[in-house]
């Protein structure tokens, strides 16, 4: 079986060609943070545009690198949501005029499920496991069952960790995307740097596993107001206290998604005592933070699981994993008509409650 | 003696308040579908297109081109027209055409002596704006441009307005323009059939065809941030 993956829903356009024996044929990923970087953060506007001007060119790539026709796919998967809908309409727009002209079945998938059925595209895992789901626009704990079957344990009720990073690396004057300039200047620092700012541990210590970030956010801000003449350069932070700072920032969101995984771990040994292999995954492009993925591999270790951290050109946003949700999909027999409606939103788990101040990202 | 087999030509539009699409051959539409609507182009195009093509009885392979709207109009709504043409094209091998919104809406009316502006409602204060020349056929006499509707340029002498924004033109005028000035309300709005018309007096013309690119007339809403969205530190505050 030979799937065809497009991925349009945040900043990065892509196509890929995956077959059912988990090989990937192609995989294109072009990136727009150059184009939202002087923004600080993705301008959705600029997003839509971008992805209609590439697209197709980097389908045509896809396709002669895994010197496949459209002709011979056997599918057409795209994210139909959720994300940001001017993207999301090019790429499943794009899916439906491919899949009608050579009469393929249509793949709508949910860009979360991409990200979810990732661990089984790269280690072959078999249903269920615990996922830490994790990205720009998402942060969530869920037991995967099955294909189509999830069941959330827990989800911000305000920011998703990506967008904590991005908004953190903002105010230290760190670039965009976030999380890796705020892991980078977290490294020159010392555990004593750290200890001057003390920040919150939202929700840690508390029942379940839900997140929320907007208070740390908050704490990040005062820590910032409040800085000494002595720590400024010209009004801004020396470089040393940037650091110190993030390494605090960074310590503070570790010890918060350990907390509640760890919550979430006992969730999920109680409902799946006799589970023959247990995993926790952790998925989306937070899952590229090394000081996270030692902290979750600690806890996991401890609670007698392993963790499974897919490689990272597959936990960012790509489109072998939408790829791969079309192979897992149409094996069972799920398509989509040419009038699939994309979703802004679109919960995993629709049974689990609305977090209300996360709006779509819960 | 038979001449060769006419070519046949798929259009569509999403641009504006509609969703159309018509199968051209010959100087005539094989098929045509219109329905108005404000949104839901993404979910009824592809099904319209669908339709079309099997009401003409045509298979992608029998297309000689196909022709779409590239705005001004709608962002999103563009979009959708302009991703499946291009789509349409890398999957059958055969040219897209772009047509401009203002084009395919003079091009559905009567010719006239004097002038014709074609004004789009752009949902905000302005309007997306061009004049035509009256002739055999309605000619570009300005580029496609954003304008408010009291600083549209006018041409001389008696014209027509036409377009979904024709009546906000027509009420910002002033006494002496107004009194040149005719509004119709007919064709209000893009047709694909007369889009697959454009599309294939393009190809006929031998214009060199490339993949369509989108007529936004607008860059994006977004405002840098000052100094990045850095915090500034006022040195006052000093102290932990």
């Amino acid at each position: 079986m030979l799937i065809l993956g497009i991925e349009t829903s945040c900043d990065e356009t892509a196509a890929a060609v995956v077959n059912d024996a988990r090989v990937i044929l192609a995989s294109r990923v072009l990136s727009q943070t150059l184009e939202h970087a002087p923004y600080g953060g993705i301008v959705p506007e600029i997003a839509a545009r971008s992805h209609l001007d590439h697209l197709d060119r980097l389908v045509a790539e896809a396709l002669a690198e895994a010197k496949v026709g459209l002709a011979e796919l056997d599918g057409i998967a795209a994210t139909g949501g959720p994300g940001l809908i001017g993207g999301v309409i090019v790429g499943i727009t794009t899916a439906k005029a491919l899949a009608l002209v050579h009469r393929k079945p249509l793949i709508a998938v949910n860009h979360l499920e991409g990200h979810a059925l990732t661990a089984r595209l790269s280690d072959d895992l078999p249903f269920p496991y615990l996922l830490l789901l994790a990205t720009g626009g998402h942060c969530q704990l869920l037991i995967v069952e099955g294909v189509g079957r999830y069941k959330r344990l827990g989800t911000t009720i305000d920011d998703a960790v990506g967008e904590a990073f991005d908004k953190a690396a903002k105010m230290l004057g760190l670039g965009y995307p976030g999380g890796p300039e705020i892991e980078r200047a977290a490294g020159e620092s010392s555990a004593a740097d750290r200890r001057r700012f003390p920040l919150p541990r939202p929700l840690a210590g508390r029942p379940g596993c839900d997140f929320s970030f907007s208070g740390l956010k908050t704490a990040l801000r005062q820590s910032i107001e409040g800085l000494r003449p002595d720590d400024l350069d010209g009004g801004s932070p020396k470089r040393a206290v940037v650091a110190a700072i993030a390494g605090a920032f960074q310590d503070a969101v570790a010890d918060v998604m350990a907390d509640r995984a760890g919550n979430a771990l006992t969730m999920f040994l109680e409902r799946y005592p006799d589970a023959a292999t247990r995993h926790l995954v952790i998925a989306g492009g937070v899952a590229a933070n090394g000081a996270l993925r030692a902290r979750l591999a600690v806890l996991a270790d401890k609670r007698g699981l392993r963790l499974v951290a897919p490689p990272l050109a597959l936990c960012t946003d790509n489109a072998a994993m939408i790829a791969w949700a079309g192979v897992e999909r149409l094996r069972l027999g799920f398509t989509d008509g040419l009038d699939f409606a994309p979703r802004p939103r679109w919960p995993l788990d629709p049974t689990a409650p609305r977090a209300v101040g996360a709006g779509v990202k819960a | 003696m038979t001449g060769p087999t006419p070519a046949a030509v798929l259009a569509f539009d999403t641009a504006c308040d509609a969703c159309s699409a018509a199968v051209w051959r010959d100087g005539a539409a094989l098929a045509r579908e219109f329905v108005g609507m404000a949104r839901g182009q993404s979910e009824a195009l592809l099904p319209m297109i669908e339709r079309v093509m099997a009401a003409a009885k045509l298979e992608f392979a029998d297309l000689a081109a196909i022709g779409v709207t590239v705005g001004p109009g709608a962002f999103t709504g563009l979009r959708i027209g302009l991703a499946a043409a291009r789509a349409i094209a890398l999957a059958s091998g055969k040219p897209a055409v772009g047509v401009t919104t203002l084009e395919a809406i003079a091009a559905a009316l009567t010719p006239a002596p004097g002038s014709l502006v074609v004004a789009i409602d752009a949902k905000r204060e302005d309007l997306y704006v061009q004049q035509f020349a009256g002739g055999a056929v309605w000619r570009p006499a300005s580029a496609p441009i954003a304008q408010l509707p009291a600083a549209v340029a006018l041409p001389a002498g008696p014209f027509a307005i036409a377009g979904d924004g024709a009546a906000r033109l027509y009420a910002a005028l002033d006494g002496e323009a107004r009194a040149r000035a005719t509004l119709i309300a007919d064709h209000a709005l893009p047709d694909a059939a007369v889009v697959a018309r454009l599309a294939a007096a393009h190809l006929v013309s031998g214009e060199t065809v490339v993949s369509p690119r989108p007529l936004y007339l607008r860059p994006p809403d977004a405002k840098l941030p000052q100094d990045g969205g850095r915090i500034r530190v006022t040195p006052m505050r000093s102290g932990a």
